[in-house]
């Protein structure tokens, strides 16, 4: 540049003018490095504060384990097990030897488990003494049985939801973990999920972050399906079937459909969700009414209905809630979800972990600002109104504009089931209270099972409060 | 420099656009190095328009994705520190137009386009990229750093030794 050469002949050293001019971004610089310290500092308080709630590690002092009962489900929580630090698999039984026994074990042995393996629980709890706890999967109707067999052999107990299916036999198990003094998990595994016990401690009961609840909502839909098939070389004899309960290979894998071995869908599914309605409302339900029955598919090989709906009512603390529950298995659209609304906001959760949301009602003005800063929901994303594009631009005022949608922030990447199982081996370990203990499982059986009366019976059914305390226990 | 080209008043207002846009990348830049796990992954991946299949190419290259994210972060702290500081003004300014160029292109608001990451305005052509360009192209033709920044004692202390050795 032409002129600089002039400038600079006209002035020869840097003058205390040029030095201020030359450093004028130094103090905007420190200015920004205020704001990004600050910013910095939040971030860091709210990740800690996300991995904080997460559930502690266990020390891991060596426990013994047994498996009983490994289909598919006893499959999954053999895996989650499987990352589980201080774990020692000592013995599995399970009927279907020549079938689940012989992968489960095959799958252990891969890990380094060398297990004695056992068709017949009585035979196992015999042989094998130096058991400290044993894991239970086997179908419904079994558990009562299988429980109260464990714990009195001085074993704790995870036994797989539904924690029966009679409350007769959900009633033994109370009594037997009382009187052993043993300890019994019940596998609603969502007790244990860390965005369900961020949700609840924080969220509704810290933050109160719905307000008042007045109603709630579930479902779980699926898609339909045939029933469930075997390979046929592995076919069970049928005089085995015929020991353990079962008619033939067809229901023997089934189970689930018929009256007295399942619950169906309502059981086996909604278990888990109104499990978290009780949770959630801290209440157990006063009443309940249900429509269903089977109308898709064969009444003779599915007994129990696969299409229910139930309407409960809970007198919580703050007042009636009315909650609905669905369970479809002919339609898998937007799959299985459970949802809170309040007069200050809505709640979606879900244990599949891509639903967790919250809707602040644009109405009310709570802090949800202030808990965006502190990390407790993202930044809302802004759900456009369909009206404004339907009718460009002019907005009917009477149309609802649709709140924002924050995320709940903590997320949870483990295999559904680690947490509740991590939470019972370390109460074996006298490290950790159970999250489900009998009595909370017993209380959800108590009220999941009475939506198959409530059907029956078609027309409202109301609990007792004392229907919900495991009493006169045989 | 002949400070008297502009009033102090219009030498001020174009200080203050440069230290704001200086802000503005050097925070963009900061973030996501704090971040720790930023990636450009989604941006480029979202790329719409002629050169999307260029764009989602390098996104799917690991070694490619990582320089993209290295250089993107350092240039965007480099470019924000040399705005505000007034140092090698020019060279930041140009990098500026460089690299929100290439936001530009990768997700240009064309007419029929639209993303699913949804936009905090509406767009077609202009978005605030271009205003952001425009700016930059206006420092560029007026050397502010020349009257505040680093670069006025640079081209002081240069003069004085080049002086010193004649
Ligand atoms: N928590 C959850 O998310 C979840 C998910 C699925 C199933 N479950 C529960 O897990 C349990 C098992 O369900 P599943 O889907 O694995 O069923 P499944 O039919 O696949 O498995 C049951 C297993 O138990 C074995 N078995 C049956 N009777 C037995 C007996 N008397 N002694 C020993 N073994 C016996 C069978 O051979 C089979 O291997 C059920 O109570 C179910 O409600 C829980």
């Amino acid at each position: 540049m032409s002129e600089e050469k002039g400038n600079a002949d006209s002035k020869k050293r840097i003058d205390r003018r040029d030095f201020l001019q030359g450093l004028a971004g130094i103090p905007v610089l420190g200015a920004f490095a205020l704001a990004a310290l600050k910013q910095e500092s939040y971030r860091r308080t709210r990740k800690a504060q996300l991995a904080s709630a997460a559930v502690p590690q266990g020390d891991a002092a060596e426990v013994n384990v047994a498996l009983l009962g490994v289909g598919a489900q006893g499959d999954v929580l053999l895996n989650s097990m499987l990352k589980i630090p201080g774990l020692r698999f000592k013995a599995v039984c399970d009927v279907w030897t020549e079938y689940n026994l012989r992968r489960a074990a095959n799958l252990l042995k891969k890990y380094g488990h060398e297990v004695n393996t056992y068709e017949d629980y009585r035979e196992m709890l015999d042989k094998e003494k130096g058991l400290d706890a044993v894991v239970i999967a086997t179908p419904d109707f079994w558990h009562a049985e299988h429980t109260v067999a464990c714990l009195q052999a001085g074993l704790h107990v995870y036994c797989e939801k539904e924690m029966s299916n009679t409350l007769e036999g959900a009633r033994r198990m109370v009594q037997a973990a009382r009187d052993t003094g043993k300890l019994l998990q019940i596998g609603h595994q969502r007790r244990s999920n860390p965005r369900y016990i961020f949700t609840h401690d924080v969220l509704l009961r810290e933050l109160n972050i719905l307000g008042r609840v007045v109603t709630a909502g579930g479902q779980w839909n699926r898609s339909a399906a045939p029933d469930l098939g075997w390979p046929k070389k592995y076919e069970m004899p049928v005089d085995r079937l015929k020991k353990y309960g079962f008619d033939s290979m067809h229901q023997f894998c089934n189970w689930r459909w018929y009256k007295n071995l399942g619950g169906g869908p309502i059981v086996d599914l909604g278990s888990h969700q109104i499990d978290i309605f009780s949770w959630f409302l801290g209440a157990n339900p006063k009443s309940v009414m249900a429509s269903g029955g089977t109308d898709y598919y064969d009444k003779a090989t599915h007994e129990w209905y696969d299409t229910v709906m139930a309407i409960y009512e809970y007198d919580t603390p703050r007042g009636t809630v009315r909650a609905h529950y669905k369970t479809q298995t002919t339609n898998g659209s937007l799959g299985y979800f459970e949802q809170f609304m309040g007069d200050q906001g809505t709640l979606v959760l879900s244990e599949s972990s891509q639903i967790g949301a919250l809707y602040r009602e644009k109405t009310q003005a709570g802090p949800w600002d202030e808990w965006v800063r502190k990390g407790y929901l993202t930044e809302p994303k802004i759900l456009e109104s369909k009206a404004e594009d339907l009718t460009q631009g002019a907005l009917d005022v009477r149309e609802t504009i649709s709140p924002d949608e924050h995320k709940i922030a903590l997320q949870f990447f483990d295999p559904y089931h680690k947490p509740h199982l991590e939470n019972y081996f370390n109460a074996v370990r006298g490290l950790e209270k159970l999250n489900c203990p009998a009595e909370i499982g017993y209380e959800s059986a108590v009220a999941v099972l009475k939506v198959n009366e409530a059907v029956e019976a078609k027309q409202t059914l109301y609990f007792k409060p004392e229907e919900f305390l495991a009493q006169g226990a045989a | 420099m002949n400070t008297k080209l502009l009033s102090t008043f219009q030498w001020i207002t174009l200080i203050l656009l440069r230290m704001i846009i200086g802000w503005h990348f050097l925070y963009e830049g900061l973030a996501k190095l704090l971040k720790g796990n930023w990636s450009a992954y989604g941006f480029l991946m979202e790329s719409k328009w002629i050169f999307a299949d260029l764009f989602r190419w390098m996104a799917t290259q690991p070694t490619v994705l990582q320089i993209i994210n290295v250089v993107n972060i350092w240039g965007l702290i480099l470019i924000g520190l040399g705005l505000m500081l007034g140092i090698f003004t020019r060279l930041a300014a140009v990098g500026g137009i460089l690299i929100i160029a290439l936001y530009y292109v990768c997700n240009p608001p064309l007419v029929g386009l639209f993303y699913s990451i949804p936009a905090e305005g509406n767009y077609i052509f202009i978005n605030k990229n271009v205003v952001e360009m425009a700016a930059l192209l206006v420092l560029l033709a007026i050397p502010t750093q020349r009257v505040a920044g680093l670069d006025l004692l640079l081209a002081k202390l240069l003069q004085q030794s080049s002086r010193k050795k004649n």
